[in-house]
């Protein structure tokens, strides 16, 4: 509806765009090296489905006006949380867990969908925050608006997927001016509801915290995943065994290696250097983005953003540390790269909405 | 207005920290990187190889043994065994139920089996049966799709082909203790085979020769995904061994009912043509694991029928000893060939009245005819003369006292007495009454039929003794080059042909001549010699051992021979265990074997033996020789 008027020089962030197909084309090449001669195969061909999907999604976020969106956030709320409700009522189990519905031959993760519309609603809250502190009304608003999703995720169980919606709250409180005195009393509330937390999770749950801890306990548990991941990642040496040449993933010491587990089959394929391109190719577009939020046009924008990058960064450092054992397989996949439509597409629509704000960075467009 | 853009700024001011804070935490994930990858990138390298690479034995086919003809003895034949792959099966108890149900098995067994399995990790197969046949692996093999858990492994198993024959002489295998593996420096694994006794182990070297590798890489279930390289086994010798599979199958026929040993060798080699211990056990046992009642039996007969009696049971050699003492006595010029002694049937030595064997006495002997009717008055008047210190220099001579050095392991080495033994090693003085006992072979004398075998051997060879031996030749299977055995020899008396004369014309008259003690056991067309002998079962501990039964206080039958008088080719040392007399229990198999030897034997040709059974027995033998020559 606005397509038809762009002035010259509004043009999008290309930094964004670029780091964001490239890392989207590493996961494709990857996807595919990872899943040659197993029953996974073609894998990739659905992958790159997957990114033109969420590049069409990019295209419609960047077009339409993402204040209709904030207006309207509480509704989108409303709408993406309906299903994650179905799902613990009515959804069918995919590998012992109600994260997935059905479209035929695809399957999709509302729980995906639900960050980007969490994220909004967050934003459109810290939109009228606007009195330079933080009142606890919005602090306990913004427990509720992420606590709620993180719940539904959590029972589903995946602990994984409803970790990644907590970066939102750090988004909130931090750039929200959280004073020193709120994050002493924050950090209590969190050490007890932690320790409380223990009592909640599902053994496996804690196995694979207790691995975290130990990993060399359980060999062949989950301990084995990660002592396999590190030895792909330290194999890999400086410039790694060639595409499609790791052992490791090609004889299928990895565990999902071509989802979770993707950047150990980069580590091991195109070694340091190949890790390198991918954090770097992270670290740019993080950087340029949060750049991008100081240039919104509104508070909402500027939360929009920070709250999308917020937990696109809060995956890849999790992933990263995963791999080598830094943190615990919580199952969280790599933005862009792991395979996983859901996942993929609604990580295209985030830059979207991203780039939407950037498009819309003047304040009388 | 002017308050938003105020608290803009403040917000700005965080997305700066913000953004320096991001770049940290990923370079930090790099610094983190960078030590696994590039700091600890050989370790974790080699952790790789170690987890794709995987060393794989190769099993070298244990080379067969075959007699001085080629004829086979031992063998491998394949072997079937069932292994369950924990990974493949979806229900473990229904995997057991399935397989306890389509062969039959105990489920018991194959239930703690696979719970011993579990201890390994998952892509360890368990293994599940041994020795399945032919019927059983299509069984498993017809349901293989529905059963993918289930797999068949083929391997190599020893087969001795005759059973129990020349089962001393072979030996047999059995899974390596952990003593055998320490000692071979690792060489061997828990669970390989190795040789246990006989030539089995003996040459256990030369049979196993050398296994090989493969390194193959496999994927993270343990398949086997590729081949990187391979270290070819080297295939064990073929072993031919000195035996006759023909004179071996008379022996063993001889003493199917029987219990003791025959050893047949060739003086002028040393080399074992027939070698039986009788109770015998069948080695194929071994490698198809002995259940506990078959190990039981085994241990618990009385017979022991694991012992080698030809080299580890020792005898008193009875009367068998006469012609070396004989021999000795002339070579020192201590009595001469027309020497006579008057036997009454019985001779007071040292206040103690000896017997002859023949009550009546044999009236005046000299050296020849005292051999040929083994009379004990003539050689306890000998003894007397020689005392027991010449005769032990006498009988050393002749190797009694020293294991043979046959290629056999648990030899033993016999006794001769004399004054210093009886000092320094029994701790009671040498009474001259024993000399006379010595004399016919009784008191503490003890001999091995292989020591009997071999120093008959020096003596019909001008004192030069052979070293007994199996060993014929090796062969590599691959090229067909054959590697001879050096016949080796011990110095022992050299003997004047003029003086042997005399010894051997006594013994060829204890077969040859009407009046000699063998004289029922004249080989057909050729000319044997010998020397019968019958020794006592003496002592308590024997009667008390014995008990009931009384058999087992009969006499023992010995009989030593050669073949031809002329030119000795064969020495054959008959021991039958309480078998009576050595002229009736043991001669006349040495007889079969001479003519088995030179294929003279006519099947029609009985042998003299005192029971009915046994002359069928040795009949039958005979007549299997004389039908493998006609072929």
């Amino acid at each position: 509806m606005i397509a038809g008027t762009l002035p010259g020089g509004r043009r999008i962030d290309l930094v964004v765009l670029g780091c964001a197909l490239g890392l989207a084309a590493l996961g494709v090449l990857f996807v595919a090296s990872a899943t040659t001669g197993t029953r996974f195969q073609g894998l990739a061909a659905r992958q790159a489905i997957w990114i033109a999907v969420g590049l069409c999604a990019m295209v419609a976020a960047i077009l339409f006006d993402y204040r209709m969106l904030l207006k309207f956030s509480f509704a989108i709320y409303c709408a993406c949380l309906l299903p994650l409700v179905y799902l613990l009522a009515f959804g069918a189990r995919i590998q012992n867990v109600r994260s997935w519905i059905r479209f035929g031959q695809f399957q999709f993760q509302p729980a995906e969908l639900a960050k980007i519309a969490t994220a909004l609603l967050v934003a459109y809250l810290f939109e009228n925050e606007d009195d330079g502190r933080l009142r606890t009304s919005a602090i306990f608003k913004l427990g509720v608006i992420v606590g709620l999703p993180v719940l539904l995720v959590f029972l589903q169980p995946d602990m994984g997927l409803a970790l990644t919606f907590l970066p939102l709250i750090f988004v909130g409180l931090y750039f929200g001016g959280l004073p020193a005195k709120g994050w002493v009393a924050i950090f209590l509330i969190v050490a007890v509801v932690a320790g409380a937390g223990w009592f909640l999770l599902k053994d496996y749950q804690k196995a694979r915290i207790g691995t975290f801890l130990n990993p060399d306990a359980d060999v062949l548990g989950s301990g084995y995943q990660v002592r396999q991941s590190k030895i792909a990642v330290g194999s890999g040496g400086f410039s790694g065994k060639g595409f499609r040449g790791g052992t490791q993933s090609q004889l299928r010491f990895l565990p999902v290696q071509h989802t979770d587990f993707i950047l150990a089959v980069i580590a091991e394929e195109w070694g340091f250097l190949g890790v390198i391109l991918v954090l770097g190719l992270f670290a740019a577009l993080f950087l340029r983005a949060l750049k991008l939020a100081q240039t919104a046009r509104d508070r909402g924008g500027v939360f929009l953003v920070l709250g999308l990058t917020g937990m696109m960064f809060f995956s890849v450092v999790i992933n990263a540390s995963m791999m080598i054992g830094l943190a615990p397989t919580t199952g969280i996949p790599l933005p862009f790269v792991s395979y996983g439509g859901s996942s993929v597409a609604t990580t295209f629509l985030a830059i979207g909405l991203i780039l939407g704000v950037q498009y819309r960075r003047f304040a009388n467009a | 207005m002017l308050r938003i853009r105020e608290d803009r700024q403040a917000v700005a001011r965080r997305v700066e920290i913000a953004r320096v804070a991001v770049g940290a935490m990923l370079s930090l994930l790099a610094v983190a990187y960078w030590t696994i990858q590039i700091v600890r990138g050989d370790y974790y390298f080699s952790l790789s190889e170690n987890n794709r690479i995987r060393a794989v034995k190769i099993t070298a086919p244990r080379g067969y043994v075959l007699d001085r003809q080629g004829v086979p003895l031992v063998e491998n034949e394949p072997a079937y065994t069932l292994h369950l792959y924990r990974r493949e099966a979806k229900d473990l108890d229904a995997s057991v139920a399935f397989i306890v149900d389509l062969l039959g098995l105990n489920p018991e067994a194959v239930r703690s089996r696979v719970e011993r399995g579990r201890r390994d990790p998952e892509f360890v197969p368990i293994p599940i049966a041994e020795n399945l046949g032919i019927e059983e692996v299509a069984a498993v093999q017809a349901r293989a799709a529905e059963h993918p858990e289930f797999a068949i492994t083929v391997s190599q198993r020893r087969l001795y082909k005759h059973a129990g024959a020349a089962a001393h002489a072979l030996g047999y295998l059995s899974e390596a203790t952990p003593e055998q593996i320490k000692n071979s420096n690792n060489v061997y694994e828990v669970g390989d085979w190795i040789g246990q006794k006989g030539v089995e182990a003996a040459y256990e070297r030369l049979l196993a020769g050398v296994s090989g590798e493969r390194r193959v890489i496999v994927d993270s279930h343990g398949r086997e995904v590729a081949e990187e390289a391979r270290l070819e086994a080297t295939p064990g010798q073929n072993l031919f061994l000195t035996l006759d599979a023909k004179l071996q199958d008379v022996a063993e026929e001889y003493f199917k009912d029987k219990v003791g040993s025959v050893v047949a060798l060739d003086p002028r080699t040393g080399e074992i043509l027939a070698l039986v211990s009788s109770p015998s056990y069948d080695p194929n046992w071994f490698t198809r694991r002995v259940t506990a009642a078959e190990w039981n039996g085994l241990l618990e007969n009385p017979d022991r029928p694991l012992q080698n009696r030809a080299i580890q049971n020792m005898y008193s050699p009875g009367s068998v000893i006469k012609p070396f003492l004989a021999y000795g006595a002339l070579a020192r010029g201590l009595v001469d060939p027309e020497w006579r002694v008057f036997c009454p049937g019985h001779a007071t030595f040292y206040g103690r009245e000896f017997h002859c064997h023949k009550k009546g006495g044999h009236g005046s002997v000299n050296l020849r005819d005292a051999i040929k009717e083994s009379c004990d008055v003539y050689f306890y008047t000998l003894g007397q003369k020689l005392g027991v210190d010449r005769i032990h220099e006498i009988l050393t001579g002749f190797g009694f006292g020293t294991p043979t050095g046959v290629d056999l392991a648990f030899e033993k080495a016999g006794l001769v007495p004399s004054e210093e033994w009886a000092r320094t090693k029994r701790g009671a003085r040498w009474y001259p009454s024993e000399t006379i006992s010595v004399s016919i072979g009784q008191g503490p004398l003890l001999v091995t039929s292989m020591q009997i075998a071999r120093g008959l051997a020096a003596l019909l060879e001008s004192g030069r003794l052979p070293t007994p031996h199996l060993f014929y030749s090796s062969q590599d299977p691959r090229t067909g080059a054959q590697l001879r055995y050096k016949a080796e020899f011990v110095d022992g008396p050299g003997i004047p042909p003029e003086k042997l004369a005399i010894v051997k014309n006594g013994m060829w008259a204890v077969v040859n001549e009407p009046g000699g003690t063998a004289f029922g056991s004249r080989a057909q067309g050729i000319e044997m010699g010998g020397k019968t002998g019958t020794a006592q079962v003496v002592g308590h501990d024997t009667t008390i051992k014995a008990g009931a039964d009384k058999s087992k206080l009969d006499t023992h039958a010995w009989f030593a021979g050669f073949a031809p008088v002329s030119d000795p080719q064969i020495v054959i040392v008959v021991f039958v265990e309480n078998g009576g007399h050595g002229n009736l229990a043991a001669a006349p198999l040495a007889k079969a074997l001479v003519e088995a030897r030179f294929g003279t034997g006519a099947p029609a040709s009985a042998p003299t033996v005192p029971s009915v059974r046994a002359a069928a027995t040795d009949h039958e033998g005979v007549a299997r020789a004389a039908r493998r020559e006609t072929r």
